[in-house]
């Protein structure tokens, strides 16, 4: 890590006091135009917000866009008179298509804050337009010239700070120069790109905003870095240098309550002409990341059919420093899934991700909703609460999948029926995003509100589908114990499950025996296959509250754990209480036959059914990400994605985990030391030699 | 026919070239006493159960060769890249050459190459059962001095030399595979004569197998003492020095 990222980061670790209190600052805007339309008193209050604090520059920044001065300790009167205009503007939350957006920074970049005011004045003076839509073009104007005396108070502030001790005066020049110039003029160099780019995310986070993807900055920046190197400008190392300042100061998040937001990054991919979309800034990115080593930055590389050896190389690199990121995904398969939906070719190939790995036509769609959907929930309905003489009167598998099937297609019913009504605000026009819809394809030409109809594409909510493994399992169990092998009766698996298999041990053995997830075995992978076509289907024929699409995603990463709380024990053997299997993954520790047999199994499902991504989970240990070794994981890799795996997300077992594992031996029953000619379990290691394998792995990370 | 599988693993990237998957099997005929492996010594089935989990594991499943390969068929994708395939290791399954030369003839009719771990302490009747079966062989050398090798591990010096020339004469691709052993062969003077050793049979490539302990709880699960359980890995300066030294000669690389 160079210095000044280092110093960056000390920077940012100092916590500032009160909270983050935007409100406080919008409600100025509200009260100086209570007497204006609802759209322009709410592009007021983020006036008020983007325009009445202090600017903050860091003694390290480059790049300049903080939310520190938004900490505020409020008095009794300023939070109540507050709270009263927070009744009347709302906030949209995650469930009304908040936030987890991704911005047109494409256009943005290359037309800036002047190319846009002139865009909505063109607009306005056409001719076409209701008295509804003047009405709100003209508030969107009203944040963008905000914004531009935002970038105007950084210049000024820039200014004062020189010869502050602490501070660089070439920096601040630069500094004072970039934002000068991106407030009158559309970005000439990277570092106005960057600049602009980073302010604009800053504001959105300064209204509350979470999960605001930065997208593709590989490509939107691409042609301001390309003409900086033709002219000798900039170099790889500076592009690294600026883009590490910004990743940085997503460090900020972690004020609020000690987490850090999660700002999706997409690097790689393919071009709006279908060419690979690789090129010597997906590298400075994907570096910039790694230099800055915080979560956080969610780094997602888009990995095409076509991506050089070395693209995927230098992310497993990044990846065995223990960082997790990127994520893989298959550009293929998301492209695929894409295009189900008629979004045009070029949009397709543009999408991005928001939040974890939710897919996001960049620029062109309302912010992201997703909710959870729990299957297993409806398996436990048909076991319990069908009569037990009924339940014993099912004469075969596949009439019990009848049953669950039917339960299912209710539960999509009921869960669509609440999101579609959840997601529909009462009072639209007292809620809007000016400022956001500013960086929303189609929005400017409308004249309208991202979430009223301005954004080229109407809304999609992502349905993540709990625990694949379990229901896999469970239903495998039930075929194997009850149809096939004829040991018991699904009555006796009710009994089982609702005793939490206590006084049922011999049954429970028969299931835990049963075949699993992950280990390649077709008879349990159809359940798999089955579950997500079957879904799919389910939720291809919902719509949400304005006409867009319902997808589907498995990647529940942590919620399977708070899932599992709530539920029974499960006809494959797993106790009440215990988590779910999570995202996309076989159930923990159940896919005992090697990584390969694990991937084999989870890239049979057809992942083009899931729009919204999914998530696989794999660790290695850092051994594997040596030179030399490292080849053989990007061809694991490889083969993995020609299968049609979507995506794969891969931890190097850092030093913590091994630390880990080595307490809590019950958390690791798969993790495997790989050693030549050695075959052994990391968990049945004796304390001095998992000790060995400790000091080699430290040596490794050096 | 069938084969004492001890255990099977997928990915293993230590055991070739490319995506492989190792098929562990039972019995050996040397006693190295800082064996990593120690399960696979005794030709029998034999169940182990671990104290830190509690987990009980067979070892030494009698399994036929076509059930075998259907199973390592499954990765046949994965091997493809890069030369990948099967790696037979054990034990020592130079001890079963009819049986180890159907797996072979078997995987080769699908494609997939054979790489043979050995110790090559065998008559060499058993490598010809294998002429031109065999991808690649690991051929381990683990000292060259004759009377070590007799006393420690109990093997035949001649044969193994014999062996290893005759096999790199007969046009086989052979790797040799140096274990790094604390207070056997880790010094000057040892290397010197493998060095010799290994000119004189003509090998190009040399991995250098640095010594861990990792199969220590193998031996607490058998209920036998390990003689190298206090014995620590060589560091990494110690290692250094022998690949550099292998290195005028050979072609070296260290397998971590």
């Amino acid at each position: 890590m160079r210095k000044i990222t280092e110093a960056l980061k000390t920077e940012l670790d100092q916590v500032p006091a009160g909270r983050l209190s935007p409100e406080l600052l919008r409600m100025r805007g509200y009260a100086a135009h209570e007497k204006d339309t609802p759209y322009r008193r709410r592009a007021y209050g983020l006036a008020a917000l983007f325009t009445s604090y202090e600017p903050f520059i860091y003694q390290n920044d480059l790049i300049v866009g903080s939310i520190r001065p938004l900490y505020m300790v409020s008095n009794e009167s300023e939070a109540a008179e507050a709270k009263k205009w927070m009744e009347i503007h709302k906030e949209r939350n995650f469930h009304t298509n908040a936030d987890h957006f991704a911005a047109d920074y494409m256009t943005a970049a290359r037309i800036g804050i002047p190319g846009l005011l002139e865009h909505i004045d063109r607009s306005a003076a056409n001719g076409q337009h209701s008295e509804d839509e003047l009405d709100y073009l003209s508030s969107m104007k009203i944040t963008l010239l905000a914004f531009r005396e935002l970038l105007l108070s950084y210049a000024r502030k820039a200014g004062e700070l020189i010869g502050t001790e602490g501070y660089d005066t070439e920096r601040l020049r630069m500094i004072q120069d970039n934002c000068t110039a991106i407030a009158w003029n559309a970005p000439q160099t990277f570092a106005q790109g960057l600049q602009l780019v980073w302010l604009i995310h800053t504001c959105f986070v300064s209204e509350g905003k979470g999960a605001m993807a930065l997208g593709r900055i590989d490509q939107f920046l691409y042609s301001l870095y390309e003409s900086d190197i033709a002219c000798g400008r900039l170099t790889d190392d500076g592009a690294q240098e600026l883009l590490a300042n910004v990743f940085a100061k997503i460090g900020e998040s972690k004020y609020r309550d000690g987490t850090y937001d999660v700002i999706n990054i997409c690097i790689g991919g393919t071009t709006p002409d279908g060419k690979c979309a690789i090129n010597p800034l997906s590298y400075c990115v994907l570096h910039a990341v790694d230099e800055v080593h915080l979560p956080g930055q969610n780094l997602s590389a888009r990995v095409p059919e076509d991506a050089p050896d070395e693209f995927l190389d230098e992310c497993l690199k990044v990846i065995g420093t223990g960082l997790g990121y990127p994520a893989l995904m298959n550009d293929s398969v998301n492209m695929a899934a894409l295009r189900r939906y008629g979004y045009e070719e070029e949009d397709v190939r543009d999408y991005c991700m928001v939040g974890c790995i939710e897919n996001f036509i960049t620029g062109k769609q309302p912010a992201w909703s997703d909710g959870r959907f729990d299957p297993i929930m409806f398996l436990e309905d048909v076991l319990c609460k069908t009569p037990t003489e009924e339940l014993d009167a099912i004469p075969s598998m596949d009439a019990f999948m009848e049953r669950y099937k039917e339960r299912l297609a209710w539960g999509v019913d009921k869960y669509t029926e609440w999101f579609s009504r959840a997601s529909a605000v009462a009072d639209p026009k007292m809620c809007t995003s000016p400022f956001m819809s500013c960086f929303c394809d189609c929005c400017i030409e409308r004249g309208k509100d991202i979430n009223m109809g301005g954004a080229k594409y109407p809304s999609t909510h992502g349905a993540v589908l709990m625990g694949i493994g379990t229901v896999s399992d469970s239903l495998a169990a039930i075929e194997q114990v009850v149809f096939t092998d004829h040991k018991a009766k699904l009555s006796d698996i009710t009994a089982a499950i609702n005793a939490n298999f206590e006084g049922f041990e011999t049954l429970h053995e028969l299931v835990k025996a049963a075949p699993k997830y992950g280990n390649n075995n077709d008879f349990v992978d159809k359940y798999a296959v089955w579950y997500t076509g079957y879904l799919a289907d389910l939720f291809d024929r919902k719509r949400t509250y304005d006409g867009g699409p319902y997808y589907i995603a498995m990647a529940a990463n942590v919620t399977n754990i708070y899932a599992g709380k709530d539920l029974k024990a499960t006809p494959d053997g797993r106790l009440a209480g215990q988590p779910l299997s999570d995202a996309a993954s076989p159930t923990y520790g159940k896919d005992e036959r090697g990584v390969t047999a694990t991937l084999l199994s989870v890239s049979k499902p057809d992942y083009t059914r899931c729009a919204c991504g999914t998530v696989v989970n794999q660790k290695f240990s850092p051994s594997v990400f040596q030179d030399g070794k490292r080849q053989k994981l990007r061809q694991l890799i490889r083969i993995y994605f020609s299968r049609g795996g979507q995506e794969i997300q891969i931890n190097s077992t850092s030093r913590e985990v091994l630390m880990d594992a080595s307490a809590h031996p019950e958390k690791y029953p798969t993790l495997v030391v790989r050693v030549s000619g050695f075959s052994a379990l990391y968990v049945i290691l004796p304390k001095e030699v998992q000790n060995d394998i400790l000091s080699r792995t430290q040596h490794e990370a050096v | 026919m069938t084969l004492f599988v001890s255990s099977v693993q997928r990915f293993s990237v230590g055991d070739g070239p490319g995506i492989r998957t190792t098929v562990f099997l039972k019995g050996c005929n040397l006693h190295c006493p800082w064996c990593h492996n120690p399960e696979n010594i005794d030709a029998r089935p034999q169940t182990l159960t671990y104290r830190a989990t509690g987990k009980t594991v067979l070892y030494g499943k009698e399994t036929e060769i076509g059930q075998l390969v259907e199973e390592l068929a499954e990765d046949t994708d994965f091997y493809r890249a890069d030369g990948g395939g099967v790696t037979v290791s054990g034990g020592e399954p130079m001890l079963h050459p009819e049986s180890v030369a159907e797996l072979a003839a078997a995987l080769g009719k699908r494609g997939i190459p054979l790489l043979v771990d050995t110790a090559g302490c065998v008559p060499w009747q058993s490598f010809e059962k294998l002429d031109g079966l065999i991808q690649m062989y690991y051929f381990d050398v683990k000292t060259a001095d004759e009377d070590l090798c007799r006393d420690v591990i109990g093997g035949d010096l001649q044969l193994i030399k014999s062996n290893l020339q005759r096999l790199v004469a007969r046009g086989d691709c052979v790797h040799a595979r140096i274990p790094l052993i604390p207070g056997f062969n880790l010094s000057q003077d040892s290397f010197s004569k493998m060095a010799e050793l290994m000119a004189a049979a003509g090998i190009r490539h040399v991995d250098l197998l640095p010594f861990h302990r990792l199969g220590a709880a193998k031996y607490e699960a058998l209920g036998r003492e390990y003689a190298y359980k206090e014995m620590l890995p060589p560091d990494r300066a110690a290692v250094e020095k022998a690949r550099e030294f292998f290195g005028k000669t050979f072609e070296t690389a260290v397998e971590w």
